[in-house]
């Protein structure tokens, strides 16, 4: 299994202890695309930090590729974002004073062997805005830049959290499709978290999580095209 | 208002931020108080001193005593007194000038103690009271004379107690003493000068015609003439007061227009960041004067605290240094100071008002959006300037790109950083600079060129054998034509004078059977070799001219030289005739031939006395402006951090190392660091230039400004130092910035 997390805990503690995971458990097999649905504060978001290795567990155990992420250290663990982890973002955290190719070359920068910045814009369909600043762009656009962004180092598992969150129908459907190819030629595992729960169409694997715990857990055999989803 | 409260709180989080901002404002009117203050009342009391005790306007020596003096100052309105003077060497304690005091014309002031009483008192000045620890009541012995010090004096013509009137510095243990004409008598060798002044205060340059004119009449050979205006021991103070004046203003307004930069920047940022707020305020019936009256406190707090705790403790410093000038440099009487309530009010408010309307402006901008605008926040809105969108990188490295385009990301910032550096740097380099040109001057007159121990000035010219070892020279007093404040001395010398090396600027020596001029007289006129000269000698007002045949590279004075015979038949004197001789030894003169006598070694006994105090004054300057480029460049980077918080959050999430993120954000300004630093090279020489060559013009002195690669390297290590030292201050900073700011954040 590519991704394994088993019983996974972690409280907050400002005062009073709040719980936001309590026992997680999930799969994810490799190249697949997962999709954690949830509602506000069920504890989608920490999930996928801890996974990300920008958060950690009080409990529990997250394997990603054989890698042991609750039990690295703070140099390790930026070591594993660098080499392993793509993050796209809601809000899509552009550099405003980079220009769309510059913004790229930040993660291209550090990672061992980064994919052509050409190549992966002309696969987002940017290859003609590589010099514009993200003001100038869309939000279509700027996620489509954040995806360039993420896949650029060809990492071994894309993070999403809400990618389509703050865009319109048409264009949510368009970034979708362009994660679904990217999950298809480049063999990328995905993990997307959403409170769209007709994005779960296009996830081989779908978990529910509600105040911290797994609710529901599915898999889909029968997977959606990304233009084809509808909500 | 209830929304006050935030103010402590903003301040109490970026508390390095505004103190660094309250040093600048406190710096700047420490120094408009401080120096203006300083300039004002010692000007003031220098002026009160030349009205009161009644100052010369001109003095002369003439070959023979002069007759029928009451007739001339009937025909000249102008009240003419003689006085003398004579040179005692002190065992071991230095040497004292003896005066006679004067009824009409240079009254002396008594500063402590009583005036003179009878023959065997003596009045000396307090700083060469205080350096041989004289106190009244002593006795000071001369060998033949003893006197008893009844108090201690300044006198209206030598307020610089120079020896020579073209000395930079007084002889180190030298002093000036006052004792009765009677005591004086026992002193055949005694000079006697004439002091003018005259009765109609003006059209004094017409007065001093007319007296030469009646001179001349009366058939009176000059041997000595000198205006107040070219007179060091008069004019000295006046660099110093005019040198306080230049930085008591710019100083401060350049530090107020860089707390400007900084505090516009900081405000904009704040109510950029409150929009959503202001909005809110807004949309809840809160009016636009409450809302500026709000985020103008922050400014106008910290330009009040900075400016009234500059002014409090500017303020003390006014009389101590006032009063050690007037004890120890420029010797006046100093009485009760005024403190001046404009100046107090400007320290205060200047800063108020540069701050507030700087800030005004910014806050006007923002808040003319509407509420609605205004609550819609300020997310996708980071706008591009001209330098960014026009820059294009692409060959560039990413960590370069990623620098330049943060540097350039806030243009008020990169000018605060820019002009912060500059300023520290010229302000570094300019006590650095002035330290070295002095120091080549000295060395200058000490060795190279004047190659020779002693130096002779006779009371008449002389014409026959010298002793063996001695060269003799004549000189004359001359300005050149239509520029009398240029005084120079025309200087006669045997060709095989084995004293003088004459070097040109490749260091070769040039002959001296030619007209060589030196460098700064010669830059001072605009002259080069080849072209010619017309002078006036100072003494008969006599029109001369010359050709220029080399320049002499050397930084000691204001000299012609020429063959001796050609000397002697130009100025129409008998072959042979000379009024002082170089010596590589002590020559047996009597004192009562000479005029004057310069010892080389007591040279670099003055030297060693300047560099002390000048050190000093040069690390104090040093320090400052080393605080200055460390506050500037601290917040620039503190900013800089707080700007980027969004992208080092995001970096540390993509997995940059520590070290990485400190490298693209915090490295980024070396460049400007750099830039600022080449740029207050020229800078620092060319406000050098003009301030030296203003008060070189003032009182017939050039000090010319030389740079010293090595003090060139300290500085800019100093710059470095103090750049690298505040990284690591900030580079905390940035470790403490959450990768949760990233994964929270809602913007772009």
């Amino acid at each position: 299994m590519f991704l394994t997390v088993s019983n996974l805990t972690k409280s907050y503690y400002g005062g009073i202890t709040t719980p936001v995971l309590d026992g997680i458990n999930m799969e994810l097999e490799q190249g697949s695309i997962g999709v954690i649905l949830g509602p506000s504060g069920s504890g989608k978001s920490t999930l996928m930090n801890i996974i990300g290795g920008v958060d950690r567990a009080d409990g529990g155990e997250v394997l990603v590729d054989g890698i042991n992420v609750t039990a690295l250290t703070d140099d390790q663990l930026t070591e594993y974002r660098r080499e392993r982890i793509g993050f796209i973002f809601q809000f899509y955290n552009l550099i405003p004073n980079l220009t769309v190719a510059e913004n790229i070359e930040v993660v291209s920068n550090i990672s061992k062997a980064p994919l052509p910045v050409d190549d992966v814009l002309s696969a987002v369909g940017l290859a003609d805005k590589k010099r514009r600043f993200p003001r100038e762009l869309s939000g279509g656009e700027q996620q489509r830049v954040s995806i360039a962004r993420a896949i650029v180092k060809n990492p071994a598992l894309l993070l999403c959290d809400e990618p389509t969150g703050a865009l319109d129908y048409v264009t949510s459907r368009d970034v979708l499709a362009l994660l679904q190819k990217v999950n298809t030629e480049y063999g990328t595992s995905i993990l997307m978290i959403t409170h769209n729960s007709a994005i779960a169409g296009m996830a081989q694997a779908v978990y529910k999580l509600r105040d911290g715990k797994v609710a529901e857990a599915y898999r889909n055999s029968q997977l959606v095209p990304a233009e084809r989803i509808e909500w | 208002m209830a929304l006050q409260k935030r103010i402590w709180r903003i301040l109490s989080e970026n508390k390095g931020r505004y103190i660094g901002i309250f040093i600048l404002i406190f710096l700047g009117s420490f120094t408009l108080v401080a120096a203006k203050g300083f300039a004002d009342n010692y000007g003031l009391l220098v002026n009160r001193f030349a009205l009161h005790n009644l100052q010369e306007d001109l003095s002369f020596s003439v070959d023979q005593p002069l007759e029928g003096l009451a007739a001339l100052k009937q025909e000249t309105g102008a009240a003419i007194e003689p006085y003398r003077y004579a040179d005692i060497p002190l065992s071991d304690k230095g040497e004292l000038r003896l005066l006679t005091p004067q009824q009409t014309v240079n009254l002396p002031a008594v500063t402590s103690g009583s005036g003179l009483q009878q023959p065997g008192d003596i009045l000396i000045d307090p700083f060469f009271a205080s350096t041989h620890g004289f106190k009244i009541g002593d006795r000071i012995d001369t060998g033949h004379q003893s006197f008893r010090i009844v108090g201690t004096l300044a006198l209206p013509h030598y307020i610089y107690p120079l020896k020579y009137i073209n000395d930079i510095l007084p002889p180190s243990g030298f002093g000036i003493g006052l004792v009765s004409p009677a005591d004086m008598d026992s002193h055949p060798e005694a000079v006697t000068v004439y002091s003018v002044r005259f009765a109609a205060r003006d059209n004094l340059g017409g007065q001093v015609i007319g007296l030469r004119a009646a001179l001349e009449k009366q058939g009176v050979g000059l041997s000595d003439w000198t205006d107040a205006g070219n007179n060091k021991r008069i004019r000295m103070p006046w660099a110093t007061i005019t040198g306080a004046k230049t930085i008591a203003v710019p100083l401060p307004v350049a530090l107020f227009l860089l707390c400007c930069l900084i505090v516009g920047i900081v405000i904009w940022r704040t109510v950029k960041a409150d929009s959503v707020i202001i909005g809110a305020l807004y949309a809840q019936g809160y009016r636009r004067r409450e809302l500026t009256l709000h985020y103008l406190t922050l400014p106008l707090l910290l330009a009040a605290a900075g400016g009234l705790t500059g002014v409090l403790m500017g303020l003390p410093t006014i009389y101590p240094t006032v009063k050690y000038m007037a004890n120890s440099y420029y010797i006046i009487p100093y009485e009760k100071l005024a403190v001046s309530a404009a100046d107090v009010l400007a320290g205060i408010l200047m800063p108020s008002a540069f701050l507030g309307l700087a800030a005004f402006l910014v806050i006007r901008r923002e808040l003319r959006k509407t509420a609605g605008e205004l609550m819609k926040g300020d997310r996708g809105k980071t706008k591009i300037n001209f330098l960014e969108r026009g820059l294009r990188l692409e060959r560039f490295s990413f960590g370069t790109k990623f620098r330049l385009r943060e540097q350039l990301r806030s243009i008020p910032r990169l000018l605060f950083l820019l002009f912060g550096v500059t300023a520290a740097s010229v302000m570094m380099m300019f006590g650095f600079t002035i330290n070295h040109s002095m120091n080549v001057v000295f060395q200058s007159g000490v060795d190279g060129t004047y190659d020779y121990a002693w130096e002779y000035s006779f009371k008449e010219t002389r014409q026959g054998q010298v002793p063996n070892g001695a060269t003799p020279f004549n000189a004359l007093r001359c300005y050149p034509e239509s520029k009398e404040n240029a005084e120079f001395y025309l200087t006669g010398i045997a060709s095989n004078a084995d004293g003088i090396f004459l070097r040109d600027a490749g260091g070769n020596l040039l002959p001296k059977n030619q007209v060589n001029i030196t460098y700064l007289l010669a830059d001072r006129l605009k002259l080069r070799e080849g072209q010619r000269i017309a002078f006036v000698s100072k003494l008969d007002g006599r029109s001369y001219e010359l050709v220029v045949d080399g320049i002499v590279q050397t930084y000691s004075g204001q000299f012609i030289y020429m063959p001796l015979e050609d000397f002697n038949k130009l100025t129409g004197q008998p072959a042979g005739s000379y009024t002082g001789v170089f010596s590589m030894g002590k020559l047996p003169y009597e004192d009562w031939e000479l005029a004057g006598v310069k010892d080389l070694q007591n040279l670099n006994n003055t030297m060693e006395d300047l560099a002390a105090p000048m050190t000093l004054m040069v690390i104090f300057m040093a320090l400052i402006a080393a605080l200055m480029g460390a506050i500037i460049i601290y917040l620039v980077t503190s900013l800089m951090i707080e700007e980027s918080r969004a992208t080092i959050s995001l970096l540390k999430v993509f997995g940059y190392r520590g070290k990485e993120v400190r490298s693209l954000i915090l490295n980024g300004s070396a460049w400007v660091v750099l830039l600022g630093f080449m740029l207050s090279i020229p800078l620092m020489l060319a406000s050098a230039s003009a301030l030296y060559g203003y008060l070189g013009e003032m009182i017939n002195m050039v000090l010319p400004i030389m740079l010293n690669p090595a003090y060139v390297i300290l500085s800019f290590a100093l710059i470095v130092t103090v750049y690298q030292a505040t990284k690591g201050l900030s580079g905390r900073k940035l470790i403490k910035i959450p990768m949760s700011e990233a994964l929270k954040a809602g913007s772009e």
